[in-house]
C-alpha cells in the first residue's frame, strides 16, 4: 500500500511535469535596453515547458529522428561534442536517463521542440518568466544575485541533478535557475543604437549603455545575455540544456 | 686633402648604397603576410584571426619562452625570432590564500597565466583553444608542454585541481598592435583561435580575457604577462645577477555555503578580499626571491588590477634604475615606490644593500593588508 502511494505520488510529479505550465502574458521591461526608443515590451501568454528536456525525452527524439543521432548529425548543425556524454548514439544511459539533456546545439534544441509541436522561448519570454519567478516567489535582489553568480562560478555539471528537482516557483515553473543553462531561440544579442548595429557589442566597458538598472542583481541577469550571446548556434557544452515553448 | 675628402666622399656613397640595399632585404624578413606592412620600422597589418575545431588534447601550454611566476625564461637566441605559442583556456580550482580556493577562469591552469618572454621584433603565432568544458590536469608531467609545468609542479602553491566552467573567452595580448574585434574575438567553448602579432614595442605588458564582462573575466583569474625584451637590451644587463617577474592582482571573493565565488558588489566597489603577489598571498613568502648583499635585482612588476593601482615598493632598498613601462626610453632614478595603475608596469631594479630580509609590498597599505606583500631573503656578500 505505501509502495503504491509512493508509485502514486511520483507518477503525479510526472504528469505534473509533462502538461506544459500557462505563463500569463504581461508588460516586460527589458533588462536590458537595446533600443533607447523601446521601455515596455508586450509578452503575449504563452506555454512553457515546466523543466528541461531531460536525456530520456531526447532520447526518444533521436530514436524517431536517426538524423539527430551521434555521428549523423553534419558538422554544421553541431559541434563535435555532441551528445558524447551519451552511452551509445542511441542510449543515453541508466544514471543520467533523468538529468537534463546537455551538449545539444541550438540546431538540435530546436528540432526537438519542433518535433513536439513547439519551439524555443524567445529570450524575452525566458527573461519574463525569470522576473516573474523572482516577484511571485519573493526572491530578493541579493538572493538571486548570489545564486546566479555562483553557478556561474561552479555549475557543477559533472554532478548534475535531475529535472524538476528543484521545488517549483509559484508560476510553475522548476530550476529556470541553478541547474543548467538554457537555449532561447534569438540567443544572439544584437545590441542596436537606433538602426544601427553598436559598434562596442560584447566587448570591454558595455554594460553602462545597455543596463535598465545597476544593481549586482541586474548585473547577473545581464551576464547571462553577454555570456549566451557568445555561443555559436552549433555550441554544445556539459552546462547547456533547453525547454520547449508553444504559442497559444 | 683633395683625395681624402674624395674617398670620404666614396665611402659615403658606398655606405648610402649599402644602407639602401640592405633595409628593404631587412625589411622583407620582417613581413610574411600579403597586407602587411611597415611604419617606423614596426611591421602592422597582420593577417585574419583563424576560428575553428581540433581534436586536441595536448599540453595546454605550449612554447618554450612561457614560464610560471616569478621566473622568467632566458631568450639563448640573437636578433629575431618566430614564436610558436599556445594557451588554452581552462577552469581550475586554485588556492589564492590559506583555506581560500575558488574555481579559477585560467589560461593554462594558473593565476595568473604563464610568462612569455620575447624581443622587440619577434612575431607570435598564437593559438588558443577554449577548453573550459574539459577538466585539464596540469600537475602532472606533460610531453610537449612549455616549462611553465615543471615550475608549476616544483612549487604548486595554488594546489590546482581541474574544474569545468564552460563560457565564452578571448585573448587580448596589449603586447600587441592589431584590430581587436578580429583578434581579440570571443569563441564559444571547443572552439580554437589562431592569429598572429608582432612584438612592437619593447615593455612587460599584460595580457587578459576582454569577454563581457571583462570585469568579471579579469577578477576570475584571466590575465598574466609578456615580456618584450628592448632590441638594444637595457643599460645594466651585463651587471644584473637575478631576475623575477612580479604581478600583482586583486580577488573579490565571497563565501557562499562552503565555496568562494566572485562577489560583483563588490568588484564594482572596488573593495577586494584579497590582494596578491603573483597569484597568493603567500606566493612570495613560501618561496621566497633570493639573492646575495650586494647583488643587482631586476623586477619586471606589472600590476594587472583589474582595478586597483600599485605603489610597489621594497623595503630596505631604493630602486637604482627604473624604466616606466618596461622601456629603455623611460628611465628614472633614485625611486622609492613606483605607482602602477592597472596594466602598468615597470622594469625596477635595485641594489641589495646587506644580507637580511627585504619586503615588497603595495605601499599602499590597505591593499599589503590584504596580501600584496612578498619576501625577498639576501644571503651573504659573494665576491664575484
Ligand atoms: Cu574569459
Amino acid at each position: 500500500m505505501k509502495k503504491l502511494a509512493s508509485l502514486a505520488v511520483l507518477l503525479c510529479a510526472a504528469s505534473a511535469w509533462s502538461e506544459p505550465v500557462v505563463i500569463d502574458g504581461g508588460a516586460f521591461q527589458s533588462p536590458l535596453v537595446l533600443d533607447d526608443e523601446v521601455v515596455s515590451l508586450p509578452v503575449a501568454s504563452f506555454k512553457l515547458d515546466a523543466v528541461q528536456v531531460s536525456n530520456r525525452d531526447f532520447q526518444k527524439f533521436v530514436e524517431k529522428n536517426p538524423q539527430w543521432q551521434r555521428g549523423n548529425v553534419p558538422g554544421i548543425f553541431s559541434d563535435h561534442n555532441y551528445l558524447r556524454h551519451w552511452q551509445s548514439p542511441l542510449q543515453a544511459g541508466e544514471d543520467i536517463n533523468d538529468l537534463p539533456v546537455t551538449r545539444v546545439s541550438w540546431y538540435a534544441a530546436r528540432a526537438y521542440c519542433e518535433s513536439q509541436g513547439g519551439r524555443l522561448p524567445s529570450k524575452d519570454e525566458w527573461e519574463y518568466v525569470s522576473q516573474q519567478i523572482r516577484q511571485l516567489d519573493g526572491i530578493s535582489d541579493k538572493e538571486y544575485a548570489r545564486h546566479v553568480f555562483s553557478w556561474y562560478s561552479n555549475p557543477n555539471s559533472e554532478n548534475l541533478k535531475a529535472v524538476g528537482s528543484g521545488t517549483a516557483s509559484a508560476n510553475g515553473i522548476h530550476d529556470l535557475h541553478g541547474l543548467v543553462s538554457e537555449w532561447v531561440e534569438d540567443f544572439q544579442l544584437l545590441m542596436t543604437n537606433g538602426d544601427d548595429a553598436d559598434l562596442l557589442t560584447s566587448s570591454c566597458g558595455d554594460t553602462a549603455r545597455f543596463m535598465a538598472n545597476y544593481d549586482t542583481a541586474s548585473y547577473a541577469t545581464f551576464f547571462r545575455y553577454q555570456s549566451r550571446s557568445n555561443y555559436q548556434p552549433h555550441t554544445t557544452t556539459s552546462t547547456l540544456g533547453f525547454r520547449c515553448a508553444w504559442s497559444l | 686633402m683633395k683625395t681624402q675628402s674624395r674617398r670620404l666622399c666614396k665611402l659615403a656613397m658606398v655606405s648610402l648604397l649599402l644602407g639602401s640595399m640592405v633595409i628593404p632585404v631587412a625589411n622583407a624578413q620582417k613581413l610574411k603576410h600579403e597586407g602587411e606592412f611597415i611604419v617606423d620600422g614596426m611591421v602592422f597589418g597582420l593577417p585574419k584571426a583563424k576560428v575553428f575545431t581540433e581534436d586536441y588534447s595536448g599540453p595546454p601550454v605550449v612554447g618554450e619562452y612561457l614560464s610560471a611566476l616569478p621566473h622568467l625564461q632566458k631568450l639563448d637566441y640573437k636578433g629575431n625570432k618566430e614564436h610558436h605559442v599556445r594557451m588554452d583556456v581552462i577552469s581550475q580550482k586554485v588556492e589564492i590564500a590559506p583555506g581560500v580556493s575558488y574555481t579559477a577562469w585560467t589560461f593554462g591552469g594558473s593565476v595568473p597565466g604563464p610568462t612569455l618572454h620575447v624581443r622587440e621584433g619577434d612575431r607570435v603565432v598564437f593559438t588558443m583553444k577554449n577548453r573550459s568544458d574539459e577538466a585539464v590536469v596540469v600537475t602532472d608531467p606533460v610531453k610537449g608542454g612549455s616549462p611553465y609545468f615543471e615550475q608549476l609542479q616544483a612549487n604548486p602553491y595554488q594546489k590546482n585541481v581541474p574544474a569545468i566552467t564552460p563560457m565564452p573567452h578571448s585573448m587580448d595580448f596589449h603586447s600587441g598592435t592589431v584590430a581587436a574585434d578580429d583578434k581579440w574575438r570571443s569563441i564559444a567553448p571547443g572552439e580554437t583561435i589562431e592569429f598572429e602579432w608582432v612584438a612592437n614595442y619593447p615593455g612587460v605588458y599584460m595580457y587578459h580575457c576582454g569577454t563581457a564582462s571583462v570585469l568579471m573575466h579579469s577578477a576570475m583569474g584571466q590575465y598574466g604577462a609578456v615580456v618584450v625584451s628592448p632590441k638594444k637590451g637595457f643599460s645594466t644587463d651585463k651587471k644584473v645577477d637575478h631576475e623575477f617577474v612580479v604581478v600583482q592582482s586583486e580577488f573579490y571573493l565571497e563565501k557562499i555555503g562552503t565555496e568562494y565565488v566572485y562577489d560583483h558588489t563588490a568588484a564594482m566597489a572596488r573593495d577586494a578580499s584579497h590582494v596578491a603577489f603573483n597569484g597568493h598571498v603567500s606566493a612570495l613568502s613560501k618561496t621566497p626571491l633570493r639573492a646575495n648583499a650586494g647583488d643587482r635585482v631586476r623586477l619586471y612588476v606589472l600590476n594587472v588590477g583589474p582595478s586597483g593601482t600599485s605603489s610597489f615598493h621594497v623595503i630596505g632598498a631604493i630602486f637604482d634604475r627604473v624604466w616606466y613601462e618596461a622601456s629603455p626610453e623611460n628611465e628614472w632614478r633614485g625611486m622609492q615606490t613606483v605607482l602602477l595603475g592597472a596594466s602598468n608596469a615597470a622594469v625596477i631594479e635595485f641594489i641589495v644593500p646587506e644580507e637580511g630580509l627585504y619586503k615588497l609590498v603595495d605601499h599602499e597599505f590597505a591593499d599589503a593588508e590584504r596580501g600584496a606583500a612578498g619576501a625577498l631573503i639576501a644571503g651573504p656578500r659573494v665576491k664575484r
